[in-house]
């Protein structure tokens, strides 16, 4: 019963953490700090996921935290530190098309847009659940606050976890709008995709930015000299 | 009524005198001991002070009475503000009107008077410091609104008392929009006051100085008076921080007992406030001027999350 009533308020201040880390994703300049918020809004997840387990008693539920502790808490920080370490890089000074300021301009002005489209398309969750009504609206803000990162952040590495804090929303929706099965499907795909991206950057140079990428494979001797990859 | 209320402003404003220049040193002992340092006395703010009080007041022969009079004005402003922001005890009655817009008003009326005190001495040190001020209030009190307007939505009043007085009834741990808002308050503070990485209180390099650079041609008395202003002005921004996320403690109603324990956890959180600004102050290297935005900018972020998240739930 107690578990019952405080579920909904350690939901409603996950979720609410999980937009600060959000935003903390575009303001922040150390390459650390990425990592360990990237860290910490998957960990939010979880806790949301257990809360809603409470709540709806979806034993599925357990299981996608348990995913999400191995993969996102534990397994792909992990990796990427290992990456950092060798690349000596401490810091993401490069920014296109906006700087941080700019940037939570903008993801402010995302959340509300979210909000008011939300507001016409989920009416009746609306007024049947707020706390659902929420989940989705962050969820989704999320989805395009990590799509934001990816456009502005030059180097690769911060563009990974852009990717990486996209599907972090695509979780958060899931969790609380959309069918299990779907969202499993949709986080695979983006999964492949960031793997993708993580193995291509890692054989060619991961301190490079997307732009500086072919003079890299240059560099490596890694382009056929008809211009296309050896 | 009206006689609760003369109480509690004599009590408010002597408290913040009181206690004021200790929470300064708390965070200068903070930083010190992160630096490997001994740090200052606990109690050395009121050495200064009393050794400052007690020397010739020297004045640029270009000053104008500007210099003479506003040591005194910007003092007299914060003890206003202090009769508006309870520390430890809310009254039934407010004195004054406690409308946090007037209390804006009067933080930034005293913010004027110190940028004016720069230019009277007609130094250059002063000029720069007196205009960079004036630049970072330009962009900081939008910000500065935002955040106050947040607090009103999330408390439905006006009145700092109220205010106050409705946190009192939340529980903080179940309210994440008061939690949300500590953030922008907390920037708040370090802005307003000038604390690293915004400016550099203990520094006197020209390149960097802001609100010291201000000061440069004060001494004695008014040099005093405008260290207990700033001293003031910190301790009243901790206290409205402070007793809206965490208001235990604080008295609704006139008692001896009620009044010891509310000022004896209000110096216990303020130090607990002070150490983690002491802190922060010693992670962080003060910013380049441009970059400052950017620490304003997320406090904006927060107070509109504030709101928004207030509005959806």
């Amino acid at each position: 019963m107690i578990l019952n009533d405080v579920a909904p308020v350690w939901i409603r201040i996950c979720l609410i953490l999980v937009l600060v880390s959000g935003g903390f994703l575009l303001s922040s300049r150390s390459l650390k700090n990425l990592v360990r918020t990237y860290q910490f809004q998957s960990f939010l997840l979880v806790l949301i996921a257990l809360g809603l387990v409470v709540l709806e008693e979806h034993t599925i539920l357990l299981l996608v935290a348990a995913l999400t502790v191995v993969s996102k808490v534990w397994g792909i920080p992990a990796c990427i530190r290992l990456i950092q370490e060798r690349i000596h890089i401490q810091q993401d000074l490069k920014f296109s098309y906006l700087r941080p300021p700019g940037a939570l301009m903008l993801s402010i002005l995302i959340i509300l847009l979210v909000y008011i489209t939300f507001a016409q398309i989920l009416e009746k969750l609306y007024a049947a659940s707020s706390l659902f009504f929420l989940g989705s609206v962050i969820g989704v803000s999320l989805v395009l606050m990590g799509l934001l990162a990816v456009c502005i952040r030059r180097m690769a590495i911060s563009k990974v976890i852009g990717y990486l804090s996209m599907e972090n929303g695509v979780l958060a929706f899931g969790l609380f709008v959309t069918e299990l099965p779907f969202f499993i499907e949709f986080v695979i795909v983006i999964d492949l995709i960031i793997l993708v991206l993580l193995t291509s950057i890692m054989t060619v140079g991961i301190d490079s930015s997307i732009e500086e990428y072919k003079s890299r494979l240059e560099e490596f001797h890694l382009l056929s000299e008809e211009g296309g990859i050896a | 009524m009206i006689g609760e209320s003369f109480i509690f402003a004599l009590l408010n404003v002597a408290f913040v005198l009181v206690i004021s220049p200790f929470f300064m040193m708390v965070i200068k002992k903070v930083k010190a001991r992160v630096q490997g340092r001994q740090g200052p006395h606990l109690l050395q703010g009121y050495y200064n002070l009393a050794k400052l009080f007690r020397k010739e007041t020297l004045y640029s022969e270009y000053a104008g009475c500007i210099s003479r009079i506003a040591p005194y004005a910007a003092l007299s402003i914060l003890l206003v503000a202090a009769i508006m922001v309870p520390l430890f005890w809310i009254p039934e009655q407010e004195l004054v009107t406690a409308n946090i817009i007037v209390f804006l008003y009067l933080l930034v009326a005293g913010r004027l008077l110190i940028a004016l005190l720069g230019l009277d001495a007609a130094s250059t040190f002063g000029g720069m410091g007196s205009s960079r001020e004036m630049s970072l209030s330009a962009i900081i009190e939008p910000v500065t609104v935002v955040v106050f307007a947040a607090l009103v939505y999330v408390t439905g009043s006006f009145s700092i008392h109220d205010i106050f007085r409705t946190a009192t009834t939340i529980f903080p741990a179940y309210n994440p929009t008061v939690l949300l808002l500590s953030v922008p308050l907390f920037i708040l503070i370090i802005v307003e006051t000038g604390r690293v990485p915004v400016d550099n209180p203990e520094t006197h390099l020209e390149l960097t100085m802001v609100h010291e650079g201000m000061l440069l041609d004060t001494s004695g008395r008014n040099l005093a008076l405008f260290e207990l202003s700033h001293a003031v002005k910190q301790t009243l921004l901790m206290a409205i921080l402070l007793n809206i996320i965490v208001p235990a403690g604080i008295a609704l109603e006139l008692s001896v007992g009620a009044l010891i324990l509310g000022g004896v956890l209000f110096l216990l959180k303020g130090t607990v406030l002070c150490v983690i600004i002491g802190l922060f102050e010693s992670a962080y290297a003060k910013m380049r001027f441009f970059q400052i935005p950017n620490l304003f900018m997320i406090a904006f972020f927060f107070s509109i999350l504030t709101i928004f998240i207030e509005v959806m739930l």
